[in-house]
């Protein structure tokens, strides 16, 4: 008798808790989550997001971000694996979501957090000195067919990531046999630029945000960008694209916000709405117009199936220049 | 003189109330974080990055600024104390600071600290306006292979600074080196010695190993005495924060020449102030007419790495201005805030945003005159720790440690590793084995395979491209002189006449 009425109590409890979960979200303050150090694409991402979110009170709890360095966004990715079932719990994440996995650095996957919404989009650019010999990407690409080793090409982003991945992919699009071959140097941040600058790689392999300073001052010319249609403003406005050049190709590096693994259904959906919303803001704009984002929102069910197609071409890609791995 | 009215211009940005007035708190607490074990500038600088949203941008830049010097001046206050680093930099200092406050001498090793981070500072802030540009062209030259024979140089010095250890010092290198391969390979992607966990995945922190093998080991160490010394090894007398004249001459000419070291290692990117530090310190006992008091509270010592690591922090601040390539963690951040406040770093900015630009140059000297005028009262309040009974104190230093290296990565995975290089120091110590070496190799050691790797890469595998250019050849040579070095000044000194022994410069007592 005894047990059952403590029983009856449990569940009661549970029960209110839970019904208290979903209509008072969010009631307490979140964990947002950089999966790397401050200042990088990432922690810019979700200290504008929460800035926004907050500013604009579409979330009236605090939304604190720190950062969890580490393994390529891994040491993050495993951190919220034990967080699953928390919708207090956000992160921001980007391709090496999906890298980190293909690559066997992690056996966790996209399918380990929940998509709540992408929110930007950015895009790669090829630099070069500017007493470089290449003029075009043409050019470079060229010099790649005839010998693959002939172009240094410097990136900062470890081999079977982004910087890397992109001059592959221009790289096949444009025909290139022998992609294991391209000799792709990687450095730690800055250091790429400047070993650009001293002249010490013949190509540099990037996002647009780190040559829009260099190519303003002169120091180096930009053959390329990786976006679908010429950016609009600035001074990359004058850059074309690969399609441009006949390179069939776009090399997107998106960036959403996920949840924990199995974020209840109601909490994500207040979460996407919220995001939604944010979106629309003129703060928003502004500071994607700063920071050269170009918006691209997607729903959480939209951004699955984005997520489980790209994994896929990712894959193939990764598989033909023998970076492919499974986990262990 | 375009130079001079811009700097005016400069300072009449920074000056203002409201920027003194922050410059004034990014100063204390870059001191405050800078002398807590495992928090450093970039920590300080990240912690503030989320203020400076709604702030003016020179304000903002100004105040990391404040914090970044903050952090280089108070990094040695723990150094000099309790024998711990608060960061890389900040290492060189223990080597002679700590063995000052063993003899009693902490308030003037504490003074001289602040005394000759001022003046490298100082110096390197006149060195920024006139040189900038010219040096951060030169510091491109620097490319895969000369970083490496950098750091070969570094090491080399570093390892053979005593003669007698030379083997000993070989081994603590290695063992640096060792720790360094510990990760996710950047050049393969493949997984080394993780063991499978994640948290070793982006290898083991520097901090971690620094606060281990000197904090903890000293702890460890001091424990086998704790109930001989008892009583008796604390201080209840305090004097003033001040140097004698005759420490003075010892240092001012170290710290006149160690400041260009520092700055020229600073403008660097791929370098930084730990690497400065050592150098520096190496540099004065190869020099000093008595190498053997070093490290045993020689006060040329400290002065020297303190100067050199202020001067590495502004050198550090060249290619992030004037090339919009950060030179080093916590330009790397300013970078980022940069970018968040809309102002595109390079050189365009001096043109641009010449407020921000000149204004944060001219809170170089300000900051600079702020954290000494902090510093030196700060230090007699800080200087009472030593009056603290070590079964009292030597918990609170294991408590210390343990929170900064949590702050780390937020993982309790950096504790196991803290009390393994806790027991690596305590056996060190014992075995007399220097950990220098170690620590050095543990800071540069990722970069310098990487260097090495990315060499070979341009080069399609020739060894020739590590003697491609001046400055490999000359960094080269410099690395075998300083092996050779103690061996050739003993061959001198002994075929010189014996000299009555050098007066062993006046104890201080």
């Amino acid at each position: 008798m005894r047990r059952s009425i403590l029983l009856l109590l449990a569940l009661a409890v549970l029960f209110v808790a839970g019904a208290a979960f979903a209509s008072d979200y969010p009631s307490k303050p979140f964990e947002c989550i950089a999966p790397a150090g401050p200042g990088g694409g990432w922690d810019t991402t979700m200290r504008m997001a929460t800035k926004v979110l907050t500013e604009e009170g579409l979330v009236k709890s605090p939304m604190p971000v720190i950062n969890k360095p580490g393994g390529g966004g891994g040491v993050a990715l495993a951190y919220v694996q034990k967080k699953a079932g928390d919708p207090y719990s956000l992160i921001v994440y980007s391709p090496p979501l999906l890298l980190i996995n293909l690559t066997g650095q992690t056996e966790l996957s996209y399918k380990n957090v929940t998509p709540i919404a992408m929110l930007i989009n950015d895009y790669g650019a090829f630099a070069v000195p500017k007493d470089s010999p290449y003029q075009s990407m043409t050019d470079v690409i060229e010099a790649l067919k005839k010998d693959p080793k002939s172009v240094k090409i410097g990136g900062a982003s470890s081999p079977g990531s982004m910087d890397h991945l992109q001059i592959l992919q221009a790289a096949h699009a444009a025909g290139v046999s022998g992609l294991k071959e391209i000799a792709y140097i990687p450095f730690q941040g800055g250091e790429s630029l400047a070993a650009l600058l001293g002249g010490h790689v013949g190509v540099l392999s990037t996002g647009m945000a780190e040559v829009v300073g260099p190519l303003e001052a002169g120091d180096i010319r930009v053959l390329a960008v990786t976006s679908p249609e010429r950016i609009a403003e600035g001074p990359l406005a004058a850059v074309p694209t690969l399609k441009e050049q006949g390179i069939d190709t776009v090399f997107i590096n998106w960036r959403g916000i996920f949840g924990a693994p199995d974020m209840p259904q109601a909490e994500k959906a207040f979460m996407e709405d919220a995001l939604g919303k944010m979106v629309q803001t003129a703060s928003w704009d502004e500071i994607c117009k700063r920071n050269g984002w170009t918006k691209a929102f997607m729903g959480s069910s939209d951004f699955a199936t984005f997520l489980e197609k790209t994994n896929e071409e990712y894959k193939t890609l990764l598989t033909e220049i023998g970076l492919y791995k499974q986990a262990q | 003189m375009d130079i001079l009215q811009s700097l005016l211009y400069g300072f009449s940005v920074a000056a203002t109330p409201i920027n003194l007035a922050y410059m004034a708190f990014g100063s204390v607490l870059g001191t405050v974080l800078g002398m807590l074990p495992g928090l450093g500038p970039s920590t300080g600088v990240a912690l503030f990055l989320p203020l400076t949203y709604a702030m003016r941008p020179e304000t903002a830049l100004i105040t990391m600024c404040a914090i970044y010097y903050g952090a280089m001046f108070g990094g040695s206050r723990s150094s000099i104390l309790l024998n711990i680093p608060g960061d890389g930099a900040a290492v060189a200092s223990c080597f002679d600071g700590y063995p000052m406050a063993q003899k009693g001498q902490a308030e003037a090793a504490l003074a001289i600290s602040a005394i000759a981070s001022f003046i490298g500072g100082l110096l390197s802030a006149v060195a920024f306006v006139a040189l900038a540009v010219p040096m951060a062209r030169f510091a491109l030259r620097f490319g895969p292979p000369e970083y490496f024979t950098l750091m070969v140089f570094a090491l080399a010095a570093t390892a053979a600074i005593s003669k007698e250890a030379l083997l000993k010092g070989m081994i603590s290198l290695l063992i640096g080196l060792m720790i360094t391969t510990v990760g996710i390979d950047l050049q393969s992607g493949v997984q080394r010695f993780t063991f499978g966990l994640p948290e070793l995945q982006s290898g083991i922190d520097f901090v971690v190993v620094i606060i281990g093998v000197y904090g903890i080991g000293e702890v460890f160490k001091n424990f086998e005495t704790i109930k001989a010394k008892g009583a008796q090894a604390i201080q209840r007398k305090f004097g003033r924060i001040w140097i004698s004249m005759e420490q003075w001459k010892r240092s001012w000419i170290p710290i006149l020449r160690q400041t260009p070291v520092g700055f020229l290692i600073g403008i660097l990117p791929g370098a930084g102030g730990t690497i400065a530090a050592m150098m520096a310190y190496n540099n004065e006992k190869q020099l000093s007419k008595h190498p053997e008091e070093f490290g045993k509270g020689a006060v040329e010592g400290l002065a020297a790495p303190e100067a050199a690591n202020n001067a590495c922090s502004i050198g550090a601040m060249i290619p992030m201005m004037t090339l919009g390539v950060p030179g080093s963690g916590t330009t790397a951040v300013m970078l980022g805030a940069l970018l968040i406040l809309g102002l595109q770093p390079g050189p365009l900015l001096f043109q641009h945003h010449p407020d921000v630009a000149w204004g944060v140059i001219a809170s170089l000297f300000l900051a600079n005159v702020v954290c000494a005028i902090i510093n030196i009262p700060l230090a007699g309040a800080l200087v009472r720790v030593l009056s603290v009974p070590p079964r009292i104190l030597y918990p609170l230093v294991i408590v210390l440690a343990l929170l900064g290296v949590y702050t780390i990565n937020y993982s309790v995975m950096e504790f196991h590793i803290l009390v393994l290089f806790g027991l690596v120091g305590y056996f060190m110590k014992s075995f007399k084995i220097p950990t220098a070496p170690l620590i050095l190799a543990v800071v540069v050691g990722q970069s310098m395979e990487q260097s090495f790797r990315q060499s070979l890469m341009l080069s399609d595998g020739a060894l020739s491209i590590f003697v491609r250019s001046p400055i490999c050849i000359t960094l080269l040579a410099l690395a075998a002189v300083s092996i050779a070095w103690p061996f050739v000044s003993d061959m001198i000194k002994r075929k010189e006449p014996p000299k009555p022994a050098h007066a062993p410069a006046a104890p201080e007592e």
